[in-house]
């Protein structure tokens, strides 16, 4: 048994939680950050499940919450499976690679000034040059330098 | 006066003026074309404001309380939250969602959960987040992408979501401002369980004990809490228990059908080709 206080606070917690995962999902384009908005949502309701049943004093909100976590494991890996699929036909995790779907009266979502390359020049720190420049090595081009 | 009806309108006030300023930082802090550093900042300050506003107003609608554990936990948690939807790049919001993860970990130990606390981290960080972050790098190994520097309508989406969030305030404040008289309020299935079993408690049954609900005042902490929940989980809901088996089963099996049927299809197509 939890006081109202705490009650409250949980309260909120899963009530901010639950709307930045809705922003998130109505917002983000990448279906990836979509899903991880959809499983923030799923937290802000796993925290009010649990706030009611320790308010209570009442097992079925933290059973419910168990079920949650089942569930959502199926749906990551139903829906990895299909965002792969969709990747391997559009080569993008954009959901707007799929705007052919879209209602007959919406306007096609047309990107303006998108940046034509998307990589972030790293800034490498200044080191003061010591010993002798080592040899290239060809497989410095499979490395990321940036995520 | 009624001091609650004087700090009403300030309280309202303040609420829509943490709504108004939630929407301006979600809205500053999505990815758009025409974002700078300096407007990012603007959007994270406006932000902590608008959070800080939404706790001051809970604190004077119900009041939040002095804890300050969960004010950290939740603090991280929401922090975190905010992080992972609005990070560009996609691996940076899969690292944030881990550690919003953290963060409602603990809230719900603060809560008294411990077992979906540790179930929380074990189930999502521990499997679910790491199949996400499978996905990122298999789909996207260059990094971030030009649609990841875009939102879908961020004004209309960051003005409903903080409008909503505005409401459930109001509605969470209302709830611990106004309680219920103890005549029209429904007695928790606590009191009534515990009313039940007050004669057979003297038994001192081990499995009675379990099945029946924590009962003993009001601390935070329950020794037995897991016995609890697993007693609960495996008497009750023993049918749900096996529908869920069940469930983790047709999705294993429908998500590697899925994958290995247009594997097939498209080596038919090449057979056919060829």
């Amino acid at each position: 048994m939890i006081p109202a206080t705490l009650l409250t606070n949980a309260l909120l917690v899963g009530a901010v939680l639950f709307c930045l995962g809705l922003v998130g999902i109505l917002t983000r384009r990448n279906l990836i950050v979509m899903f991880l908005s959809a499983e923030l949502m799923l937290q802000g309701v796993s925290v009010t499940l649990v706030a009611w049943s320790r308010y209570h004093g009442d097992w079925g909100g933290q059973v419910l919450v168990v079920f949650v976590l089942t569930v959502a494991a199926c749906e990551a890996a139903v829906a990895l499976v299909f965002v792969l699929q969709a990747f391997a036909r559009t080569g993008r995790l954009d959901a707007s690679a799929w705007q052919a779907l879209r209602e007959e009266n919406l306007p096609r979502v047309i990107d303006h000034g998108l940046p034509a390359d998307d990589r972030v020049v790293p800034t490498w720190p200044h080191l003061s040059p010591a010993g002798v420049l080592p040899e290239g090595d060809d497989s410095r081009s499979l490395e990321r330098d940036h995520v | 006066m009624d001091p609650v009806a004087a700090t009403l309108p300030i309280t309202g006030l303040l609420l829509a003026g943490s709504v108004a300023a939630l929407a301006a930082s979600l809205w500053l802090l999505l990815p758009k074309t025409s974002d700078t550093a300096n407007s990012r900042r603007l959007g994270f300050l406006l932000g902590t404001g608008a959070l800080i506003g939404f706790a001051a107003t809970g604190r004077s609608l119900g009041g939040v309380g002095e804890d300050a554990v969960f004010l950290t936990v939740a603090g991280i948690a929401v922090i975190s939250g905010l992080a992972t939807i609005v990070t560009r790049s996609p691996v940076y919001s899969a690292i944030w969602f881990a550690m919003a993860l953290a963060g409602v970990s603990g809230v719900l130990l603060v809560l008294g959960a411990q077992f979906l606390g540790v179930a929380t981290i074990v189930v999502y960080a521990g499997a679910i987040l790491v199949m996400f972050l499978f996905v990122l790098m298999l789909a996207q190994p260059s990094g971030m992408a030009p649609y990841d520097r875009v939102s879908n309508e961020p004004m209309l989406a960051a003005a409903a979501g903080a409008v909503l969030l505005g409401l459930l305030t109001l509605s969470i404040g209302r709830l611990s401002a106004a309680e219920p008289p103890s005549c029209c309020r429904m007695p928790s299935r606590a009191q009534a369980m515990a009313a039940a079993t007050e004669g057979a408690a003297s038994e001192d049954d081990r499995s009675a004990r379990l099945i029946a609900p924590a009962t003993a005042g009001v601390e935070s902490v329950d020794a037995d809490e897991v016995a609890h929940l697993g007693a609960e989980l495996f008497g009750r809901h023993l049918f749900a228990v096996e529908v869920a088996g069940v469930l983790l089963l047709v999705a294993l099996v429908g998500s590697i059908a899925v994958v290995s049927r247009g594997e097939a299809t498209e080596n038919d197509h090449r057979r056919e080709s060829r």
